[in-house]
Order: structure tokens, then sequence, then C-alpha cells
């Protein structure tokens, strides 16, 4: 214990010595502060007195306290911790494994009583420290605003300490076997910054081929059920119209689910950084209920939808199942992937990464 | 072995006893740091066998009782040379009242005590050097490995260095140096070693391998006035001087004329008994006896003589070869 203190320690006054850990700090405390200072009225959101008008966000949908917890969520956690923060403090410890495994300073690390493996895993976790302290402070602070302003006093903000940290592990351990591989500090941020565009990559192509097979699912059972509706009302009414729709829709999700099959398959052995972030918002947020607004009737739907095409409005290129029922359909489909799938495979992606860092570093000759 | 087939290190065997101030010394690429390196777990050797402080070489619990001060080394500069020579101490185990204790009192010791809480960034390269000594000792070793310590030490820290190692000899630890200064080696060490393209050529006692080459010196002037002139002032008008020997242990030793025209006859040993008969020799045919100085072999002498190869000059690329 007394190695890794001191490597905590270390890692430490390493990092209060960048000032961009203090820059980053600050940054932090600045957005906590931008969210504090506004507001809500029936409107849209208030800020020093002024009224912007927002659509769809004013006193009417939210409580003050759905409001910070919304802006905690998704421009605290989401924007500026998920992304902006992850990637300074991937700029400031590039440097932490180059730096160990440089000559003059790799020679007394391994010279300790130490076993090389240990000293892999004491660095990295002290790599962790960056996000973690940051995250601490972030919470905090926005934990006062949401109980001050929103009068609401909600622990579960502090999940967000773990789960911000777990995110930013995932690219830290990647960053450290970079790192420990080309002993460039430039090479193993580069390198890492890449391999978070491949993740973002792939998730942002799960999520779209996804949206489009549950809407084209949709499709079909809105197809399948209005077919059912005409044979109801008129049981010698033609719907080859409809049977030809329905054949086409379904070569199209058989496509779709294929490509789904494989582009899942890829993101579930990789680390899911959008998805652990959004955990937060499952513990902390109640679900955005979307109420069915408009008519049930599937011919309807398809007037509408084809209206909002022709605006260039939004669709997953579905005309008969009402865009409602594909977004909550999305929706549930991402809820039913447990915490287990999300944090067990992004985990154990970390695990193999470190793993790899750990045998090379206890192989090589320094 | 690097690169698939140069053996960096090859059939090297030490036996450095408990005590002792032991010097590696060699040339450039000749595998000195390596071989500590080895020894410290920083290199995976393909083949090692040997104990050090009782235990295998490469067994990690015992470097809880070594010291090292690597070649170039760097401390953290974020840190003061408390807290880096603290850091090292953590790191070898040294509970944290031992090792703040042991850190003000070995900064201290290494002429820091004014600037152990400073930031070492702003450290001259002696003064990182001797925050680097106290580290290497922060965890009272039994052995410490010193790579070239005084490097970049001004003359009168390489005294207060030299000081150091004869003072951690007196308190019984053993000292392994690695250095290319042979002064400051012969200055210090009991026994030294010298390793070649990763072979150990030579390792012995410092006094005995002083001893191999020892000598003594003897000058004579041959020619002038007085009581010299005779025998000898001919030998020097005849030009003949190699004809006038001198005996030694049974042998005729010719000399070399110096440029001051006097006679340098060189006897094989530093017995000084052995020299009387050509003494007595040569005041007896006239000579006038200038000096008799006994020599002992330079270690740069000896080093010179195993490392550059007479024929070409040069001393041999690194390495052991395949």
């Amino acid at each position: 214990m007394t190695a890794f203190t001191a490597i905590l320690v270390d890692g430490y006054r390493e990092l209060v010595a960048k000032k961009l850990f203090t820059l980053s700090m600050i940054l932090s405390l600045l957005v906590v502060a931008v969210i504090g200072i506004g507001g809500l009225n029936e409107q849209g959101v208030t800020i020093f007195g002024f009224t912007i008008e927002v659509p769809m966000i004013n006193s009417t949908m939210f409580t003050p306290a759905e409001f910070y917890k919304f802006m905690f969520n998704s421009v605290g956690v989401k924007f500026w911790l998920g992304w902006l923060a992850c990637l300074l403090a991937l700029v400031s410890s590039a440097g932490m494994f180059p730096e160990m495994v440089s000559s003059g300073v790799v020679e007394n690390m391994l010279s300790r009583p130490i076993p090389r493996w240990r000293l892999y895993i004491y660095k990295f976790t002290a790599g962790l420290l960056f996000t973690s302290l940051q995250m601490a402070v972030f919470c905090l602070a926005s934990f006062l605003v949401i109980g001050l302003r929103g009068g609401a006093w909600e622990p579960g903000l502090f999940l967000a300490i773990p789960l911000v940290t777990l995110l930013y592990s995932y690219l830290f351990a990647m960053s450290a076997l970079l790192g420990t591989v080309t002993r460039s500090a430039i090479a193993a941020l580069l390198l890492t910054i890449l391999f978070w565009g491949f993740l973002f990559t792939v998730n942002s192509a799960e999520t779209i081929v996804n949206g489009f097979r549950i809407g084209s699912v949709k499709e079909c059972q809105a197809i399948e059920a209005l077919m059912q509706k005409r044979k109801k009302e008129n049981p010698d009414v033609d719907v080859s119209d409809l049977q030809t729709e329905l054949e086409r829709d379904q070569s199209t999700l058989s496509n779709l689910a294929l490509w789904h099959r494989v582009v899942f398959a890829l993101k579930t052995v990789l680390p899911k950084t959008d998805e652990t972030t959004s955990l937060l918002q499952r513990w902390t947020l109640e679900a955005s209920n979307m109420q069915d607004e408009g008519a049930d009737d599937a011919e309807e739907v398809a007037a509408t939808a084809q209206k909002q095409r022709r605006r260039g409005g939004p669709g997953f290129g579905n005309s008969r199942a009402k865009t409602s029922v594909v977004v909550a359909a999305i929706e549930a489909d991402q809820r039913s992937r447990g915490v287990g799938w999300i944090l067990g495979t992004s985990v154990a992606f970390e695990i193999v990464t470190l793993g790899v860092g750990c045998w090379l570093f206890s192989r090589r000759d320094f | 072995m690097y690169g698939g087939n140069t053996h960096a290190l090859r059939d090297v065997s030490l036996n450095v006893g408990a005590g002792e101030i032991f010097g590696l010394l060699g040339p450039n690429g000749a595998g000195k740091s390596t071989l500590v390196k080895v020894l410290l777990t920083v290199v995976k050797p393909t083949v090692a066998r040997g104990a050090m402080l009782g235990k295998p070489i490469g067994d990690k619990k015992t470097l809880a009782r070594v010291g090292y001060l690597p070649e170039q080394h760097r401390l953290a500069p974020y840190l003061t040379a408390r807290q880096a020579v603290e850091f090292v101490a953590a790191l070898s185990g040294v509970d944290r009242a031992t090792r703040k204790k042991r850190a003000a009192e070995l900064l201290d010791r290494v002429g820091l005590s004014k600037w152990m809480d400073r930031r070492v960034n702003v450290f001259s390269k002696g003064m990182r050097q001797r925050a680097g000594l106290a580290a290497a000792l922060v965890n009272d070793p039994q052995i410490v490995f010193l790579d070239e310590p005084t490097d970049g030490v001004d003359p009168v820290g390489r005294v207060e260095i030299r000081d150091l190692l004869i003072q951690m000899r007196r308190e019984g630890r053993t000292v392994f140096l690695n250095s290319h200064l042979l002064g400051e080696a012969e200055q210090v060490c009991d026994r030294v070693a010298i390793l070649v393209q990763g072979r150990v050529v030579k390792q012995g006692r410092m006094d005995d391998l002083q001893r191999e080459g020892s000598r003594q010196e003897l000058i004579v002037r041959w020619s002038g006035s007085g009581a010299s002139a005779g025998v000898g002032a001919q030998f020097a008008a005849n030009g003949s001087a190699i004809a006038r020997s001198l005996p030694f242990r049974g042998m005729n030793i010719a000399p070399t004329v110096l440029a001051d025209g006097t006679h340098q006859y060189v006897f094989g040993d530093v017995d000084a008994a052995a020299a009387q008969p050509a003494l007595a020799a040569a005041i007896a045919t006239g000579g006038e006896i200038i000096s008799l100085i006994p020599m002992h072999q330079r270690l740069e002498e000896l080093f010179m003589k195993i490392v550059v190869d007479p024929t070409t000059g040069k001393a041999p690329p690194p390495g052991a070869g395949s």
C-alpha cells in the first residue's frame, strides 16, 4: 500500500503541476455556474432576467428541478465531461506512461521490490485521478445548484463520478497501452483520439442502423394492421398494393437486421462510451414519456409522414408507423440493454487492454 | 541478447564481497549499465545464475535492500528534492516516518539541506546527481549500485562523493560502482572488473592489479664531471648506452637514454633490495644515481593495455557480438 499511495500522491502532484488540470477544473465550475445562472419561466429559459424563447423548454413542461437535472445531464455530463473534459484529461495524462518508461525514470521504478504489472496498474489508477477529482468537484457544485436553485436534493448525481471516471478509464487504458508501446505522448494521444472516434463511429452506425431496423419493423406492423383493418371493413377489398409494400419493407428489414447484427456484434466487444454516460440519465432523470399526439390511423399517419418528408421533416423512412411509436420502440430497445451488458462488456474490453499493457510492460527490457 | 544475434553480455562471472567498493570498468558500450540492469531486473537476461544478498538474481523482494542511482537518471521535475527522495523510499516500501527522517538526513549529507524543498527542475546537473545519490541511499540499502555517480558533478562535489563512497564502505555497505573515470575508481575501489564487449576480461583486487605491472625506475647520469666521470663518460662519448646494462635478479637490464642525457633503467618489481646490486654496480662504474622510484601500475595503463587493440590503437566496438 505504501507504494500504491506514493504513486497516487505522485500522480496528483503531477496533475497539479500541469496548468491544464487547473484550467479544466475552472472550466468545470464555469459550466456549473452557467447551468446555475439559467432559469425557467413560461416563455422559455431565463438568464440574468432576460428570457430566451426555447420551444418545449419552459416552466409548463419542466419543473425547475427537472430543468437543472436535464441541464446537468445533457450539458454538464454528456457534453462537457463526456467529451471536452475527457479530451483535456487525455491530453493532460497522455504523457504519463511514455514518461514512466523513458530512460532515466524507468530504471528507478523497475528496480524496486514491486512487480511490474502492479506498477502499471498503480500508474493507471493514478491517471484516473484527473477525471475523478474533476467529477467530484463538478458533481458537488451541481448538487448544490440543483438543490438550491431547483429545490431537489439529488444524491444520485454523484453516480456521475464513477460513471464518467469509468468512461475515461476505457480511453485511458488504451492511451496507457499505446504510450507504453510507442513511448511517445503525441502518438499515444493521437491514436487514442482515433480510437475514440472509431468507438463513436461504431456507436453512431449501430444507433442509425438500429433506428432504421426498428422503424422498418414498426412499418411492417403498421402495414399488416392496416391490411387487417381494411379487410375487416370490407373482406373483398384489394390490398395487393399494401401486400407489395409489405414485401418490399420486409426485404428491407431483412437487410437491415443483418447489418445490425454485424454492427451490434462489433459494438458488443468495444467499450460503450455513450451508453455509459447515458446510464446516468436512466438513473437520475425520469424517462421522457412521449405522448401520443395525433391520429392513430395508419393512413392518416402516412399522409402526415409524406407531408413531413416533403418539408424535410423527421422520419425513419417509414410512412405508416408513427414517429412517436418508432422513437418509443427505439428508446425501449436501448433501455432493454442492461447495465451488465453496457458496463460488463466495456470493462471486459478495458481489462483486456490493461492486460496487454501489463504483459508488454512486464516483458520489455528498458 | 539484442536483435536476435547480438549478445550484450556473455559469460560474465563476478564475485563481489560484502562491504567492499567494487568498480566495474569498461569502454562505452561494453555492457556495464546493462549488467547492473540485469541484476536489478530492469533488463531480463536470457540466462543469469547467481545470488545477490543471498537470494537468486531477479528476486524482487531483495531489491528492498538495494539502492540504485541509474546513469543519467531523471527525478520528476514537479517534485521537490525531498518529495523525490521520499517517493523512491516509498517505492522501496519504507514507512512514512522513516522515509521522512532519512530523506532529510541524506539530503543534508549530500549538501542539499538548503535546497530540499525546492523543485528539482531548478537544480543543476550536479545537484540532481546529489539528490539521486540521496534517493539511492534512502532505503538504507546493503548494496548500492551507482552508475556514473560523478557525472556532471564539479571537482569539489566529486571529492565529496568519493568521501561518501568511503563512508558507505565504513558503514558496511557494498558499493557497486560503474565508472569510466579510472582515477576515481582507483582511489576508492577495493576490487575492479574490466568489461570489454560484454565479457569480463580482467578482475581482481586493486592492489594485486597494481602490483602486476609495478616496477622501479632508476635514473643514472653517466656523463658529467667529478666523481661520476670515468667509464660512464666513455659510454656517453661512445654513444653505446645500450651496452651499459645493470644487473637485476640475474638479468642485465639495458637503459633508455632520456632527453636530458640521463639513463633510465626499469626493473620489474618494487622490491628495493633487489635493486641494490644495480645501484652498487652503477656507483662502482662511475654512475651518479639521480633517482630510484617505485612505480605502481596505474589503472589507466592497465585499462588501456586491455581495452585498446595494440595493432589498430582503437577500442573494440560495443557488444559481445554474435
